[in-house]
């Protein structure tokens, strides 16, 4: 009964919560009786290659658990881009991506505020709307595309799932990396490389009116590669996490070299003391840029020590997770 | 996409839409007598309206909730089943469904005879 309970267990993350426990049960019933009758059909017990294909052809999990879910809401311009199927996940990653990027570009107007600069509530809020343009289209896009895969090739999650649950058998209780979880690091991973990009060319889109006269500082560019490296590598373990949800301890130690990366990453910009600097044009005038230069570098100091202190507990965390899927009773996965 | 996957697609889509209506209608004559999930399936299926699980199970919630149905978890065959039924309510909806149904059906038949 393997590949039945790895399924149910599978499409029991992707269902609303309230009526989870009674959708498995009825599912687990329904499945169970085909599973019965096939046996009567062919007289013998079935296989795990017969038992997994008669599960795939109840369909991707996505749409499966769609189905249940009373919000049907879509995305449409005209046509529909993103489904109810996807829409859920759509608005959660949407939701992610905005307050993180309100929350730095409070943190920054802030500072610019408390350094003397006038902040003007028209650079405000035309910078967030500009932020809402760029974050909705980005993840739209994404979605979208995503979107238009799954329409054109219905079959090909059902596929994967199919090799899933042909990998080696797993002790009990093993959990899986959650679809959820795989589709979510892509996408926002991936929106944070369009929106690095787009920073790294438009100053203004997080120094706002500022950035006339701040520049990011030498240490920025010595790590944007790094960066980018390490999102990249992020995206790529998660899509072989989606392609492969069982791979459990890899996702662990793929954890532990990237929170490890992270946090030489902070350590470098700790070490460095100073994140921006004044325009060659700018550093003429008047002292009160000066100050502002000294509080903004400041502010971002101590932000660091504590995304330091944050990246510690993450990396100490990740180790312990993955020191337990080597020793821990649920010791499994790739 | 060719004009003919096109056509088949388009074909596809308008086939479901016009099933979708017809199976709530059938899946609620079905259960004038009582039955679980998988046999109801295999009733609508061997007289052909087959329907998929990820279809049926989902509408039969949504007729349980809007009061169509009744439903009680009992022990059958050994196994701990679901088994729906029809609600009072349920059963005078389908009595006017079906005459709904049968006055649509004679309209169609004349307009498709011209």
């Amino acid at each position: 009964m393997e590949p039945l309970e790895r399924y149910l267990n599978n499409l029991s993350k992707l269902l609303p919560a309230a009526q989870r426990d009674d959708i498995i049960r009825e599912l687990r019933e329904d499945i169970q009786s085909e599973l019965e009758d096939k046996r009567e059909e062919l007289g013998r017990a079935l296989s795990e290659q017969e038992q997994t294909e008669l599960l795939s052809r109840r369909g991707n999990p996505l749409k499966v658990a769609a189905a249940y879910r009373q919000d049907h809401r879509t995305l449409a311009f005209g046509r529909q881009w993103i489904g109810p199927v996807l829409f859920p996940f759509y608005i959660r990653v949407l939701t992610f991506n905005l307050s993180l990027t309100f929350f730095i570009l409070a943190v920054i107007f802030a500072a610019l505020y408390i350094g003397g600069q006038t902040v003007h509530l028209g650079d405000v809020f035309s910078n967030f709307l500009l932020q809402i343009f760029l974050q909705f289209t980005a993840v739209t896009v994404i979605f979208s595309l995503i979107e238009r895969h799954l329409t054109k090739h219905p079959g090909h999650w059902t596929t994967q799932q199919v090799r899933a649950l042909h990998l080696p058998r797993l002790e009990k209780n093993v959990r899986e990396v959650s679809r959820f979880e795989s589709i979510s690091i892509i996408v926002a991973s991936t929106v944070a490389l369009i929106w690095m990009q787009a920073v790294w060319s438009h100053l203004f889109l997080i120094f706002g009116p500022a950035a006339s006269f701040l520049r990011l500082a030498p240490i920025w560019h010595q790590i944007y590669w790094p960066m980018v490296a390490i999102i990249l590598a992020s995206i790529l373990r998660a899509t072989i996490n989606l392609i492969y949800p069982n791979w459990i301890r890899f996702r662990a130690a793929a954890r532990v070299l990237f929170d490890a990366a992270g946090l030489a990453l902070v350590y470098v910009l700790i070490s460095a003391q100073h994140y921006v600097v004044l325009a060659g044009e700018a550093t003429a005038q008047a002292s009160n840029k000066e100050h502002m230069l000294q509080v903004v570098n400041q502010w971002t100091y101590y932000a660091l020590w504590a995304a330091a202190a944050v990246a510690v507990a993450q990396t100490v965390g990740s180790l312990i997770r993955f020191v337990r899927t080597i020793h821990g009773p649920s010791a499994a996965g790739i | 996409m060719t004009p003919s996957q096109d056509t088949s697609a388009l074909f596809e889509n308008l086939r479901l839409e016009l099933r979708r209506g017809s199976l709530v209608l059938a899946v609620l004559a079905c259960l004038r007598s009582e039955q679980y999930g998988y046999t109801l399936r295999k009733i609508l299926a061997d007289l052909g309206m087959e329907i998929e699980e990820g279809t049926l199970y989902p509408l039969l919630r949504r007729l349980e909730t809007q009061g169509l149905l009744l439903s009680e978890w009992r022990e059958a065959d050994k196994r701990n089943k679901r088994f729906y039924k029809l609600s009072p309510l349920g059963a005078e909806v389908l009595e006017k469904l079906l005459a709904e149904w049968k006055a649509l059906d004679s309209s169609l038949d004349q307009i498709v005879k011209g």
